[in-house]
């Protein structure tokens, strides 16, 4: 292997990050915490919208997470990234429970419109910024990790959110007993709740490294979603639960595949791209 | 307040501090125990817990379709979390063994508290132990108790005080409970080996901040209970 010249290798890392440029969202984090959290919450809302609607507002509630569980990892938590992922996803469920608890109020079931679900993410954005406190603070367990708290209150709400728009895609409600009815005695809450995780953990998780690139790292978080949506869309068209019929949950299904497909092939096409070589074993056919 | 309020907080309260103490005792040995390299199971603390206490819950809640005995349920939680840990650590043993062809050796004292066995003479020298030696595996078996235990009285309070359905009642115990033993986790830092590790000292920050956290998640529930009108 022939050694490169440092003031090549630095034009090369220069020039790195313009060939995956097919996928970029120019935004820091706080954007992109707006950006997604706000259409995510409004969707969750709206729970008459097409079920692919309640997907790009699921997709962007995860890249949200996805995007608070990077920026806590890159400081090292001593037990592994996935952690944090399952902690947000606990929280969700939690933070769920509780919007679903007082959904009655200020409803208006005819339009389908549920505002007070929201109640569930703010009283896990207190419950995160306590725990942030508790484990960042240098008299109790001192992690000493810059911005955790705020990383803990998005962590919680964003998993609020994913887990009510999850749950009023299989219900097409957000009225407690139909969600007790379909999601939890039916078990489709465990793929939930493990997919949940997966897509908020696994793309830092899987990427990290010295040369892990943000826009790289959210496509897993995408491509995770994809298949996310593909599962609730059978579900759907198991429980038969959507007002639109039997063409919400296949659209879904759909819309699910295509995330997928598309956001695979960028995710490969950039770690071949941006990588120093690829040996291939010959056993998978790559894009090359 | 009613009486049945303060019993879910209580009741969410000692699960939430009980999974924080679980996840100390246990022997999590992380990456470095995969390669052999230190004593425990080879995987994080939130695996570890998540395993023990999901188990825990099926035997919790296989009881509690019969019994309205608190006791009952909590113990037999207890002991199926207990059995699933047993299992993980002794095959982990077996593999070690006559696998790796590694001694069972604690890294973090010299003596076995326990048996009074000599640990430092056979350990592998720049290793911090390997498999999982006597003190390491009571302290687990105590630790999977300790944690079952936690979990089904949650499953237990969530059933019968807050009348939540089977399904619900779990999984609202089961985020509880990952959302103590991950910030346990968080305390430990990477690998324990249980009550005699010098790390098991830092027990009470990770209860205090346990304590916090289990007080606001009781209130949420319960807030979410009254909210269904079901107390």
């Amino acid at each position: 292997m022939t050694v490169t010249p440092a003031v090549e290798e630095e034009e090369g890392e220069a020039e790195a990050p313009k060939k995956g440029l097919s996928f970029k969202f120019p935004y820091d984090e706080t954007e992109m915490a707006l950006i997604a959290g706000i259409p995510a919450a409004i969707i969750t809302i709206f729970t008459g919208l097409p079920a692919v609607i309640k997907g790009v507002g699921l997709l962007l509630a995860l890249l949200w997470g996805m995007d608070s569980v990077r920026k806590t990892s890159k400081y090292g938590l001593g037990t592994g990234v996935p952690s944090i992922g399952v902690l947000g996803t606990g929280y969700g469920v939690i933070g769920a429970l509780m919007g679903l608890a007082v959904v009655e109020y200020g409803a208006m079931p005819a339009l389908g419109i549920y505002p007070a679900v929201l109640v569930g993410a703010l009283f896990m954005a207190v419950l995160g910024l306590v725990s942030g406190y508790f484990s960042n603070n240098e008299k109790y367990i001192a992690m000493k990790i810059p911005r955790l708290e705020r990383a803990m209150m998005e962590l919680g709400m964003a998993g609020t959110l994913a887990m009510l728009l999850q749950f009023s895609i299989v219900t097409g409600t957000l009225a407690f007993q139909s969600v007790v009815d379909m999601v939890m005695e039916t078990g489709v809450i465990a793929f939930m709740f493990i997919f949940t995780a997966m897509a908020m953990f696994h793309p830092y998780n899987a990427c990290l490294g010295p040369d892990e690139r943000r826009e790289r790292t959210r496509m897993v978080s995408i491509e995770i979603s994809g298949l996310l949506c593909i599962i609730l869309g059978f579900a759907m068209l198991v429980l038969g639960t959507s007002p639109w019929g039997a063409w919400d949950g296949l659209s879904l299904i759909v819309f699910g595949a295509i995330v997928w497909f598309v956001f695979f092939r960028k995710f490969i096409k950039a770690c071949m791209d941006e990588c120093w070589e690829t040996v291939g074993t010959g056993l998978i056919k790559t894009l090359g | 307040m009613d009486p049945v309020m303060i019993l879910i907080i209580g009741y969410v309260v000692i699960g939430g501090l009980l999974a924080s103490l679980g996840a100390h005792l246990l022997p999590v040995g992380g990456a470095p125990a995969a390669m052999g390299t230190a004593t425990g199971i080879a995987t994080g603390t939130v695996q570890i817990m998540l395993g023990a206490v999901l188990t825990g819950l099926f035997t919790a809640a296989t009881v509690a379709t019969f019994t309205n005995n608190i006791l009952l349920v909590a113990l037999s939680g207890a002991i199926g979390a207990t059995i699933m840990l047993d299992v993980v650590m002794f095959m982990a043993n077996i593999l070690y063994a006559f696998g790796c062809g590694v001694l069972p050796i604690s890294g973090r004292v010299d003596v076995d508290p326990i048996t009074k066995e000599p640990q430092a003479e056979y350990k592998t020298p720049q290793t911090d132990g390997h498999g999982v030696p006597n003190v390491v595996f009571v302290s687990g078996t105590i630790g999977g108790f300790v944690g079952g235990f936690g979990g089904a009285l949650m499953y237990f309070a969530l059933l019968n005080y807050a009348h939540f359905t089977a399904g619900t009642a779990a999984v609202a115990s089961f985020s509880i409970f990952v959302a103590n033993a991950i910030l346990a986790a968080y305390n430990i830092r990477g690998t324990i080996e249980g009550f005699h590790d010098p790390k098991f000292k830092r027990l009470p920050k990770s209860m205090i901040a346990s304590f916090a956290i289990s007080l606001l998640a009781g209130i949420v529930v319960v807030l979410a209970a009254l909210g269904l009108g079901v107390i």
